[in-house]
């Protein structure tokens, strides 16, 4: 049985020049133990899809569909619900870290914060032993030390271990981790992913990494989900999504990231023409059609269904019959 | 490797000396009172380095690397401390205020932000008009066509003259940058992280246009990044900063082969690939970056070098040549070379 | 679905627009009296007939007449015209010089903006009225010294909001890509930077135009500002004042048209300022 299992989820967010249709119909679940990525461009949808289901969508956004974990709709929760399922069943990990610490609260205090609001320490003194242990496991030198600075005085890399830290204090069942190392050095990032990978394998959590970098989820992530426009166009394990990629969105951002281990030459990249789309108007049928070399009439009028290509490979794509290698090659003339 | 073959591209158009800026040094009030005395950060710390004409020179660095305060120091925007820049053999550092405007029409720069980038209040028309006007590039006459002529350059649709910047998508935006930069017909430009705001899927877009207009207006270019893989695919050389100070510097095919500094082997392990097979066991490097106020004694690097030595720690190596073009500043390159492949 | 999430934000447009548009007409209707109030009524403002004094509102005399048995309708709408220039210069003077001085200081920082903003510091810390009557009471009272002595008391708020804005502003790319392409500091103030600040002080000289016209008719009903017979409203109240039992609309009524044009003057201006807001965030 998966742990969450997302049906169907559509986001709505009024602004004052009209609905964004941020998120569209997106159904996926994730499974015990499992690192599931969500990979997207800005506006692609994925940090929507995730505070959807954490219901922590501003006044103006309203989501439907459903969200099911453990039994229960977070979708249609009650806040006060959802409160205890978040951070001590759900826990988040943001961008930037540093602003998601309170800059006037000393670091012990906000590891300890969750386990003191959800009852799982009995006094003060066991929950600072917890913060220093778990300051520890997350990879924070000189634990005894440290526990009682200010934010301020952490690197963002080290930051990030203490939100990484409150986020595993009260030993939650998933962590969602959007961007978690976009602002970070590429060395720390690097440190701060096996942190992860580590300590979900550890505690046996889920994990559901939301990124732009293809890298990221390439070393991390079981099972990816690629997100273009507020859709999913793509899902399936990590190493076929990587091989056999079956969408042209995938493929072309496959193609157009440049690669550190291939002899270039003078061989320039193959971009995807054309910019992401406008997620208040819509384009009717597929709608990555205006970017797409296969796309024909039947593109522009008919929404493609997410449909099985292989075997837990799914693809929101009409054109698999013609879906080659190459797709990209022919467009580089023209980008 | 790219061809950039062309006989002026043995004569060094930017020539970067012993260039340091170091900030912090208060003047004014507090240094009237004696105030304590202030920290001092030194960004960049004695760089050299030479820009052939019409080559793609990639700097490289995370963080707190000063790579940013060097591209400003190049054009003056920040005034470096002590050293030299000589652009196409004239000093630049000791040019009067009216001189350095002639110069800055050949120098340019391309940000990093696409959405800080350009006056919110201006349309690109208006933006373009001033540049054209206020450096008398041509006649008042011709400036519409200029301006034309610029967005078909960058690849913008016309009727993206009379919008104001908040039309555009930031991959648009950036290339509205690059139009604005080209108004003044600079022979140099300096791009600070051009893609790295930009969406995945028109990062290419940017880059093939940076390498578009090289070949076409012959331009000379320094291309600031974080991001390894971009300057891989841009650059015709590669120079590696950390903590203010060049580490290795040489051409893009033998860095990427036959990286001979322990930092520039840990960043090219770091990085992440889009290739699900490759699971390196162990982490690239281990340890954060010193803080730049404090900097360690001797090597910066040693204290996350997995080759560092006693030496390392006293006295600073000096950049060596290893082979033709190839510098690097480590007490410790000839077994930095035998380290396992980077990958 | 669609249509219930797109409800509140129409809504709130609607009653934004709603303000701004009846603030906007009260004002205009105000203003269009007030420039063609000799042909509207038949009575001059100045004018004494001391047959006809103390006349209570009629409908020849729709607000009454006062101890000079002057006309009091006609009086408050010349008075308008007085009034609201007064209002709207005392807002434009300080707004000039907090602007200029406020983006000097923020722009250049460094003795520049040590100079100015001690002075800004002197200035904030006298009271608003004490300052005011304090240079009225060197200058002498009349409009010359009230226009002198708001701008002089204002000023000081709208340069702590632009020296603010032009600290944030400076910092943004395009003011670097300015000076990479050569541009000299004037031009850069005057083009890129200044253009950028202005709203949050428009904002601000919205609802400072409220306190700046009842602060006008204040000065002028202690004697201060506009001097009698000249009709303006504080000065009608003040000599009203003696009557005020027998002869309430002598008060009443000008003290009315103040609070008209404050409550218009706030509808506008708070929906202009809600537009600007928008504007600069899209």
């Amino acid at each position: 049985m998966s742990l969450l299992d997302v049906r169907n989820l559509t986001t709505r967010i009024a602004t004052s020049r009209g609905v964004m249709n941020v998120v569209e119909d997106v159904s996926f679940t994730v499974q015990q133990g499992e690192c599931f990525g969500i990979v997207g461009e800005s506006g692609s949808g994925k940090s929507m899809t995730c505070r959807s289901i954490l219901g922590l969508l501003s006044k103006s956004g309203s989501a439907t569909g459903a969200a099911w974990f453990e039994g229960q709709d977070l979708l249609t929760l009650k806040s006060d619900a959802l409160q205890q399922i978040r951070g001590r069943q759900i826990a988040m990990i943001v961008q930037d870290a540093a602003s998601a610490l309170n800059p006037v609260v000393r670091i012990g205090t906000q590891i300890a914060e969750a386990m003191m609001q959800h009852g799982l320490v009995s006094s003060k003194a066991e929950a600072r032993q917890r913060s220093l242990k778990l300051m520890s496991k997350v990879g924070i030198p000189a634990t005894e030390s440290r526990i009682d600075d200010y934010p301020h005085q952490f690197s963002g890399g080290m930051c990030q271990r203490v939100v990484i830290a409150a986020a595993l204090s009260c030993s939650p069942k998933l962590i969602i981790a959007d961007e978690p190392t976009t602002a970070l050095d590429v060395t720390i990032q690097d440190q701060i992913l096996r942190l992860l990978v580590a300590l979900q394998a550890e505690f046996g959590m889920s994990l559901i990494l939301v990124t732009h970098d293809m890298g990221v989820v390439a070393q991390t992530c079981q099972r990816v989900a690629v997100m273009y426009g507020g859709e999913l166009v793509e899902m399936a394990d990590t190493a076929s999504l990587f091989r056999t990629p079956r969408h042209p969105y995938t493929m072309g951002l496959l193609n157009c990231v440049p690669h550190l281990d291939r002899d270039v030459g003078t061989a320039r990249l193959r971009p995807i023409p054309g910019a992401p789309p406008d997620l208040m108007n819509p384009l009717a049928g597929c709608r990555f059609h205006p970017r797409c070399p296969l796309a024909n009439d039947a593109c522009k009028s008919t929404r493609p269904p997410l449909r099985e290509v292989a075997a837990g490979h799914f693809s929101r794509c009409l054109r698999q019959d013609v879906l080659g290698k190459d797709i990209w090659n022919a467009e580089s003339a023209r980008a | 490797m790219r061809d950039a073959g062309q006989p002026s591209a043995l004569r060094p158009l930017v020539e970067v000396d012993d260039l340091t800026k170091r900030f912090g040094a208060r003047g004014g009030l507090s240094q009237i009172l004696g105030a304590a005395s202030q920290r001092q950060l030194t960004a960049v710390d004695a760089v050299s380095f030479q820009i052939n004409a019409g080559e793609i020179l990639g700097l490289v660095g995370e963080s707190g690397s000063g790579k940013t305060t060097l591209g400003r120091c190049l054009l003056r925007l920040v005034e470096p401390s002590s050293g030299q820049v000589r652009f196409d053999g004239k000093d630049l550092i000791s040019l009067s205020k009216g001189d350095l405007r002639v110069a800055r029409r050949q120098m340019q720069m391309i940000f990093q932000d696409p959405y800080s980038a350009l006056n919110p209040r201006m349309t690109i028309r208006q933006m373009l008009s001033e540049v054209l006007r206020f450096h008398r590039i041509c006649t008042d006459a011709a400036i519409p066509a200029r301006i034309a002529e610029l967005l078909a350059l960058v690849g913008l649709d016309q009727s993206a003259a009379d919008r104001l910047p908040r039309h555009f998508s930031g991959g648009q935006r950036q290339r509205i940058g690059i139009a604005r930069a080209l108004a003044v017909e600079p022979r140099f430009i300096v791009a600070d992280e051009p893609v790295s705001a930009v969406d995945v899927s028109v990062q290419a877009q940017i880059m093939n246009l940076l390498l578009d207009l090289r070949d076409q207006l012959g331009l000379t270019i320094l291309l600031i990044a974080h991001d390894l893989s971009v300057v891989r695919y841009v650059s015709d050389r590669v120079g590696v900063l950390y903590l203010g100070r060049l580490v290795e510097i040489a051409p893009t095919a033998q860095i990427f082969a036959a990286p001979r500094h322990p930092y520039t082997q840990a960043l090219l392990r770091a990085a992440p690939r889009p290739d699900p097979d490759r699971h390196p066991a162990q982490p690239a490097i281990a340890g954060e970056p010193p803080s730049p106020l404090n900097p360690p004694p001797g090597c910066h690097f040693h204290t996350r070098c997995p080759l560092a030595t006693a030496r390392c720690k006293s006295e600073m190596p000096p950049l060596q040549t290893v082979s033709d073009g190839h510098q690097v500043r480590c007490h410790h390159h000839d077994l930095a070379l035998l380290n396992p492949s980077p990958r | 679905m669609t249509s219930l999430a797109h409800k509140p934000a129409q809504q709130s447009r609607l009653a934004q627009m709603g303000g701004l548009v009846s603030g906007a007409a009260i004002l205009a209707i105000i203003l269009l009296a007030s420039l063609m109030a000799s042909h509207l009524i038949p009575y001059d403002p100045i004018e004494q007939n001391l047959r006809n004094t103390l006349q209570p509102p009629s409908l020849s005399h729709l607000f009454g007449t006062d101890n000079f048995g002057r006309d009091i309708f006609a009086r408050v709408l010349h008075a308008a015209k007085l009034d609201l220039m007064i209002g709207f210069l005392c807002v434009v003077f300080p707004w000039i010089l907090g602007l200029t001085l406020g983006g000097i200081a923020g722009y250049f920082g460094g003795l520049a903006d040590t100079l100015i903003m001690r002075t800004v510091d002197t200035f904030t810390a006298f009271p608003f009225l004490i300052m005011v009557i304090g240079v009225i009471a060197i200058l002498g009272p009349g409009l010359f010294g009230m226009y002198v002595a708001l701008t002089l008391a204002g000023w000081s708020i709208y340069a702590r909001i632009v020296r603010a804005e032009v600290l944030v502003i400076k910092k943004s790319e395009y003011i670097l890509a300015a000076r990479s392409l050569g541009y000299g500091h004037g031009r850069i103030l005057v083009r890129h930077v200044i253009p950028n600040v202005v709203t949050p002080t428009i904002i601000f000289a919205m609802t400072d135009m409220v306190l700046v016209i009842l602060s006008t008719t204040s000065l002028s009903f202690l004697g201060l500002g506009v001097q009698p017979p000249t009709p303006e409203w504080g000065v009608m109240i003040a000599e009203g004042r003696g009557f005020i039992l027998s002869a309430w609309w002598m008060v009443t009524l000008p003290g009315l048209a103040v609070v008209l044009v404050g409550v218009a003057l706030s509808l506008f201006g708070d929906g202009i300022a809600r537009i600007l807001r928008e504007g600069s965030q899209a």
